[in-house]
């Protein structure tokens, strides 16, 4: 006799396994880092307007709410920068006849430029108002 | 008095059954004891209806993958002593395939996809057997070895839950042994296996779960060699799109 | 089997994620701390931030930050909701996903026009 039972993925699929539900979090990176991108266009918006709206728009970074969405897209783009990088080395393949790379060295190498490029951003930002306010 | 261990089985007899169900067995404990070695006790002691499949007992064959306490395992190199801590062990037929009857599953979808992708070296013009090997040096062997591993025992298939949604889908195996043989240095089979890496139904459907490496007993990492082909196919797509601009057919 | 359309989504969702990895914690640190930053003189802030969208690769970079985190986001939304088992048909999800991106994109070329 046959009769297969066929077994349909479930809607909660990925509550049922670790893996899948740490795959949930990093795709759910997206979700705070979306809202983050519309907050950094709101305020290009209110710089369209005139120094007035963008002081207010200032201002109102200052709110709860806007520095919890900044402490969530901070925690996400963390996340997201740490598990991005554990796969580079897994896509970005070196290995011809005239260059090898070891995944190692290619996961390394982008850990030390994301650290000097977020850092190196921050820095510059400080170092940049602090001598814009100087003058 | 010898210890004991509850060993959930999953059951599902087409004659009788709408769905699968639970059975609980006692099986004597022991330190070298393998899921497999509980399940054939099982059989060949307390139930002889209860039908699984296993054949070489040590991890080549790949024939006896089945879900250990809902991770996608081959039952023989699965051990109880791994599974003390917990109240029972829990087995069932591998996720994602039809089951034909208790821990027995059909995994011709994942065989079917296999075929696909033309597993095997292709040449242009296949040289006359007097002219010896094709020869590859250690170097060009060691870009596609890891992804020749594979025995097909379709766990990586149970653990994708993008093949779960869509058996469409080509799927962790069928696509890393695409990249095998388009990694050999003797293979000139890439452009024609392209069609089916740059179809939604190839590369496409993954989204770089990564589960089907994890739970590979062999190694193979199909995860990797996927979205390897996601940059190949990726590259093929530009190359196409200029060709179309130069007045070129659409590939 | 047909090819499929995905290498352009990813490939701007890629772009999206290594710019995100790079830059994403220190930019967000950024624009968090801004209103402190900026206390002392808020003007000069103003006029800092002018200066850099005056020129034509500061507008790219902005540009670039907005952009390509827009499709690298609404990229991993979309393959998001369906994962989720979201009972909608492919298409309409693909034009709100991937045309929002194009359609927040360009609106935000066309601010980056108007400083």
């Amino acid at each position: 006799m046959h009769k297969p039972y066929i077994q349909r993925q479930r809607a909660d699929w990925w509550l049922r396994n670790p893996a899948y539900r740490r795959y949930m979090l990093r795709e759910a990176t997206a979700l705070p880092l979306f809202l983050y991108t519309l907050l950094l266009m709101s305020g290009l918006f209110q710089f369209t307007r005139g120094e007035a709206a963008f002081l207010q728009w200032l201002e109102m970074l200052r709110s709860p709410w806007l520095l919890a969405l900044h402490g969530l897209a901070l925690a996400a783009a963390l996340f997201h920068a740490v598990t991005w990088i554990a796969l580079v080395p897994k896509i970005l393949v070196i290995d011809t006849d005239r260059l090898r790379v070891s995944p190692a060295a290619v996961k390394l190498a982008h850990q030390v430029g994301a650290v000097v490029c977020n850092a190196g951003l921050l820095l510059l930002a400080v170092l940049l108002l602090r001598a814009a306010a100087g003058n | 008095m010898t210890e004991t261990v509850t060993v959930r089985v999953q059951r599902y007899r087409p004659e009788e059954d709408t769905a699968p169900w639970e059975q609980s067995f006692e099986v004597p404990y022991s330190e070298d004891l393998s899921i497999l070695d509980a399940l054939n006790q099982i059989k060949d002691q307390q139930d002889p209806t209860l039908s699984h499949r296993w054949s070489c007992r040590m991890a080549i064959c790949g024939s006896c993958g089945v879900m250990v306490n809902n991770e996608p395992k081959l039952s023989c190199k699965t051990f109880l002593r791994d599974y003390r801590e917990q109240a029972a062990v829990t087995v069932r037929a591998l996720d994602n395939f039809p089951i034909e009857r208790d821990l027995v599953s059909d995994i011709s979808g994942f065989i079917d996809h296999l075929e696909t992708v033309q597993p095997w070296l292709i040449r242009s013009e296949e040289q006359p057997v007097s002219a010896g090997a094709y020869p590859q040096t250690p170097e060009q062997m060691q870009r596609y070895a890891a992804f020749s591993q594979c025995i097909n025992c379709g766990l990586c298939y149970a653990a994708c839950p993008q093949f779960g949604r869509d058996p469409a889908f080509l799927g962790p195996g069928a696509l890393a042994l695409a990249q095998r043989y388009n990694l050999d240095s003797r293979d000139e089979g890439a452009a024609q296996r392209m069609q089916w890496l740059n179809a939604g139904e190839g590369v496409w459907s993954c989204t770089f779960v990564g589960y089907c490496s994890e739970v590979c007993p062999k190694d193979v990492d199909p995860a990797a060699a996927i979205n390897r082909g996601k940059v190949a196919s990726d590259i093929n797509y530009a190359v196409n799109l200029l060709n179309i601009l130069r007045g070129k057919d659409d590939a | 089997m047909r090819r499929s359309h995905e290498p352009v989504a990813w490939s701007l969702f890629g772009a999206g994620g290594m710019l995100l990895a790079f830059i994403g914690p220190g930019l967000v640190l950024t624009t968090a701390l801004l209103p402190w930053l900026a206390a002392d003189d808020p003007q000069a802030t103003h006029a800092a931030i002018g200066a850099l969208l005056a020129h034509p690769l500061g507008k790219l970079l902005v540009l670039a930050c907005v952009a390509l985190p827009l499709f690298h986001t609404l990229h991993r939304i979309y393959h998001g909701l369906h994962d989720l088992h979201l009972p909608a048909p492919r298409l309409p999800l693909q034009l709100l996903c991937y045309g929002g991106a194009t359609l927040l994109s360009a609106v935000t070329g066309w601010w980056l026009l108007q400083v």
